[in-house]
């Protein structure tokens, strides 16, 4: 790795680092405080008229809206997942794009370093953001689901709960950080993060609507997260090593295509 | 050892001729001038060079550490300009300085600020609020700052002012005087005459002719624009000169390449009746022209 990079790279990403961790804290503070609204009798006596598809879909389950650890795994995270996926996914594409769109490849590729190194150098930066947003995001999520719920927050499978999250945003960005090398430009990456994270949720969403797209789960990053097992206090360990799998997978091909990629301005 | 070699080096991009068996060695100490129309391979010798793009055949050496696989560390001892100078737009030149600096072992802080000095570089700006030739300052300053054994430049004076220019040659003839090879591609013929020991000329991608510059066909060759009093046609002339053509938009004058001796040129011309005369060195094309043109080898072009 390179230091000098890691900290060229921090300071081009953190502006855009604070846009998103605001948007998402943003979205937390206005979700996580409805709590107290979801549980109360009358909204189960609405969800009663859904079909079972649509509440499986949308995981709106009883349980969801009786306990305030299940409320946030289930419903706040899902969003939250979404929105994090859809950063990290344009942080990786970003990290490794904007040189061919810059042209600034000519300069960084003809420095004393491999290839290999400039992309460690990057695939750190994306780790170390991506982990900071969710060390961000579970201090906030711990303040203000105590506040909304007073000994009820489970600090510990919430803990578990973001850690699942962290892994699955970060498998997002290795697929990302895949492609990047064949994407020559920031606007590419932002379509690339967006379609990821969208992705990923519709698929996620007809995966639990009917059984015969069931099957679909499998395609989903969002399934290995495994955001009730972890709020149980028993997180899908398997999940999460397929997820960091996919990361590390991500990155070793990126530094694969990278080292194949010709810079022709 | 040499301070480059290319054997039979050849790029190809799918069908795309890109250069095909340029082969070439530059000395240690040397100044090579490597000039070519437009598209004829001067930049995909350079990326090659620079590792930015494979070779599809042939290999090439810096300093007998072989390319593409030698990359790395090989280009602590390199210095590259390239044609066109991007950098992070939301960077300072300090910044951008700075870090390019940071990549190799101990830059000498004075002497990034000489040169600052010397080019007359403003580093405090942003990079985005940079004219193409401050760009250009900047692009020197990076290539040059840890004082490479090689430099690699691709049309180095283009956006350059002129007085600039002359404070960059100056730069680049003291620090070839301190050891540092040169490499450098350029349309503009004076500033080869001006530094270049030797000449590579490449066209439609392949390399036709490595030769000091003196030594180069049509080296000798000389413009001549003259006008006789009342604007009459130079037809007193021996035939090999009688090719004088009408110099669009200005009346009366005409013009004509040549080789020939000065005396010689200056002894034909003693007869004229003229009005006005002027003898200049060719141009770039007009060498082109007299080694590959339709004319090529009777000595003229017009």
């Amino acid at each position: 790795m390179s230091v000098n990079i890691f900290r060229a790279e921090l300071t081009f990403n953190r502006r855009s680092f604070l846009i998103w961790a605001g948007i998402i804290i943003l979205m937390l503070a206005v979700y996580l405080p409805f709590f107290p609204y979801m549980d109360s009798p009358d909204y189960a006596k609405l969800l009663e008229g859904f079909p079972d598809s649509i509440k499986d879909a949308m995981n709106l389950s009883d349980i969801t809206f009786s306990d305030i650890n299940y409320y946030y795994a289930d419903m706040v995270m899902q969003y939250i997942l979404l929105l994090a996926s859809i950063y990290a996914a344009m942080l990786a594409g970003c990290l490794i794009s904007r040189e061919a769109d810059l042209n600034t490849a000519e300069f960084l590729f003809t420095r004393p370093i491999t290839r290999n190194r400039i992309a460690l150098s990057k695939a750190t930066v994306l780790l170390l953001l991506v982990t900071l947003l969710w060390v961000v995001l579970y201090v906030v999520a711990v303040a203000l689901g105590s506040l909304t719920a007073p000994g009820d927050f489970d600090v510990i499978s919430q803990l578990l709960v973001h850690l699942s999250g962290l892994l699955a945003t970060l498998a997002t960005g290795g697929i990302a950080f895949a492609v990047a090398p064949f994407i020559n430009t920031v606007q590419g990456t932002t379509s690339l993060g967006v379609g990821l994270g969208f992705g990923f949720f519709i698929i996620a969403t007809l995966s639990k609507m009917t059984s015969k797209l069931a099957f679909l789960k499998y395609f989903n990053i969002y399934y290995y997260a495994g955001l009730r097992e972890a709020v149980s206090r028993e997180p899908f360990t398997a999940g999460l090593l397929v997820l960091l799998s996919v990361f590390l997978l991500g990155v070793a091909l990126s530094i694969f295509f990278l080292n194949r990629k010709e810079f022709t301005g | 050892m040499k301070a480059l070699v290319t054997s039979n080096l050849t790029k190809f991009y799918g069908q795309t001729r890109g250069i095909e068996e340029v082969t070439l060695t530059v000395d240690q100490g040397e100044i090579f001038g490597f000039i070519g129309p437009n598209g004829a391979g001067k930049t995909t010798t350079i990326r090659t060079l620079m590792g930015l793009i494979r070779p599809t055949g042939g290999e090439a050496f810096i300093f007998d550490t072989p390319l593409p696989g030698g990359g790395g560390d090989l280009y602590r001892q390199v210095g590259y300009l390239p044609g066109e100078v991007n950098y992070y737009p939301e960077m300072t030149g300090r910044e951008m300085i700075d870090y390019a600096a940071r990549f190799y072992d101990a830059v000498d802080k004075k002497w990034v600020g000489e040169l600052f000095e010397r080019l007359q570089f403003d580093p405090s700006r942003r990079i985005r609020t940079y004219s193409t030739g401050n760009r250009k300052k900047l692009g020197v300053i990076q290539a040059l700052l840890h004082k490479p054994r090689l430099a690699v430049l691709d049309e180095p004076t283009s956006g350059l002012d002129p007085l600039i220019k002359q404070e960059f040659f100056h730069l680049l003839q003291e620090m070839n005087n301190n050891g540092m090879t040169i490499f450098f591609s350029t349309h503009v013929l004076e500033e080869i005459e001006r530094i270049c020991h030797r000449v590579g000329v490449i066209k439609e991608g392949r390399l036709i002719q490595v030769a000091p510059l003196e030594e180069l066909p049509g080296r000798q060759m000389k413009l001549i624009t003259l006008r006789l009093a009342g604007g009459h046609p130079p037809d007193a002339l021996p035939r090999r000169w009688s090719r004088f053509e009408p110099v669009e938009g200005k009346p009366g004058f005409f013009q004509l390449s040549v080789q020939a001796p000065a005396n010689e040129i200056t002894a034909h011309l003693s007869h004229l009746d003229l009005e006005y005369v002027k003898i200049t060195d060719p141009s770039i094309e007009d060498l082109f022209l007299a080694m590959y043109g339709p004319e090529k080898g009777d000595g003229h072009v017009s």
